[in-house]
């Protein structure tokens, strides 16, 4: 037990001291942290690749509209060291993401949080937002 | 909450923390992402003191092997410290200013080129792992699995390089302080995030410490007369090692991430 505890503090050390996480392009570049989005829809496509992370969602409006939304996240590695893993979310599952819009208005967003639907898990998603 | 008695709020907490745990330790038992690595000074219940003294190498040089990461991301927008404007000629305060009002959109790794020096040493959740061996010093960069060779068997800086995206590198110890020089640069990568330029005149000293065995410092000096009228100094930087793990691989996907830039899918 203390192994596993220790394995946990070390784990949340980082993914606490993880934060800001973006190397590869600038998040102010591409995103606007004055547009925050909340949305809930249903996991079509995960693509678990350097140098980020994307996965799309179907979200439905209230008109029954559906609209594919893509999310970016940190890289596999950030996120690996944040405790996800290539399975964390797969296609079909239901979703509700935190984050902030594509700055351009697009259905495109960067993640700061990932909640699962079905186990009601709420996994950091190592965004850039900050950096 | 406040229907709640202690122990059943106590008992909340415990849910939580063991969910936590199963979180956590799934992945981790499963990577090299927790893996005790010998030769790590450790406290009587088995964790890593990062307070012990630094290594030595046999002959009595402090070792700088280790996994490092900037313990945050202060240096990362401006190299010289928050605030602080360092003289340029006018072309390069132009461009300066371009990137900084295009708010990076054009930065070099965005097609999956390298980041300058040192800024591929600054970005916090990316680490570096050094290796100290007798003749030379390598620096292996995770992200795009980049690395660099600080040569120190006596060797001067070659005359006339090709350039190099990461330049050419020696290094000798003063007392306790590894200093490299490095020179050699293609022009293309910024000094940082925010977008200092450089030209092939560019020479960079870098003076390393390692205080403990936790800790390593960097004082950099930029010497670009092309670019900048005198001589400039970054704030001194701090990175904190990474115990017991190991780096991942990290290769740049074929530019997959630039379809998405603009709205793309």
């Amino acid at each position: 037990m203390r192994t596993t505890l220790a394995v946990f503090v070390a784990g949340l050390g980082l993914l606490l001291s993880a934060g800001p996480a973006l190397a590869h392009h600038a998040f102010a570049a591409e995103y606007d942290a004055k547009k925050p989005i909340n949305l809930t829809g249903t996991v079509t496509k995960l693509e678990w690749a350097n140098p980020h992370t994307w996965f799309y969602v179907d979200v439905k409006d209230d008109d029954g509209k559906v609209t594919n939304w893509g999310f970016e996240m940190g890289s596999p590695n950030v996120l690996l060291r944040a405790g996800w893993t290539r399975n964390s979310m797969k296609p079909g599952e239901v979703v509700t993401v935190e984050g902030s819009r594509a700055r351009d208005g697009s259905t495109n967003g960067n993640v700061k949080a990932v909640t699962l639907a079905s186990t009601g898990q709420r996994l950091f998603a190592a965004s850039s937002q900050g950096q | 909450m406040a229907f709640l008695t202690d122990a059943a709020k106590r008992w909340r907490v415990s849910i939580a923390a063991m969910a936590m745990l199963f979180v956590m330790a799934g992945p981790a038992s499963a990577q090299w992402l927790n893996v005790p690595l010998p030769g790590t000074p450790r406290t009587p219940d088995g964790k890593p003191n990062l307070m012990a003294p630094a290594p030595k190498t046999p002959d009595g040089k402090p070792d700088l092997s280790g996994i490092w990461h900037a313990d945050d991301g202060r240096y990362l927008q401006n190299l010289a410290g928050n605030g602080v404007e360092v003289p340029m000629h006018p072309w390069a305060a132009a461009l300066y200013k371009e990137r900084m009002d295009s708010l990076g959109r054009d930065k070099p790794q965005v097609r999956c080129l390298p980041h300058g020096v040192p800024d591929a040493m600054l970005v916090t959740a990316i680490p570096f792992k050094i290796v100290q061996t007798p003749n030379e010093l390598m620096v292996l960069y995770e992200e795009f699995n980049q690395y660099r060779q600080i040569f120190t068997d006596g060797r001067t800086l070659p005359e006339d390089p090709n350039p190099a995206w990461f330049g050419y590198s020696i290094g000798k110890w003063e007392g306790n302080t590894f200093v490299a020089e490095r020179a050699g640069f293609k022009e293309g990568t910024w000094l940082d995030n925010g977008g200092h330029p450089h030209t092939d005149a560019l020479h960079i000293t870098e003076r390393y410490r390692r205080p403990n065995f936790g800790t390593l410092e960097l004082d950099v000096a930029i010497d670009d007369p092309k670019a900048y009228p005198k001589a400039w100094k970054a704030a001194t930087i701090h990175f904190k090692l990474l115990p017991d793990t190991e780096l991942i691989e990290h290769l740049c996907e074929n530019e997959k991430d630039a379809v998405h830039l603009g709205g793309g899918k």
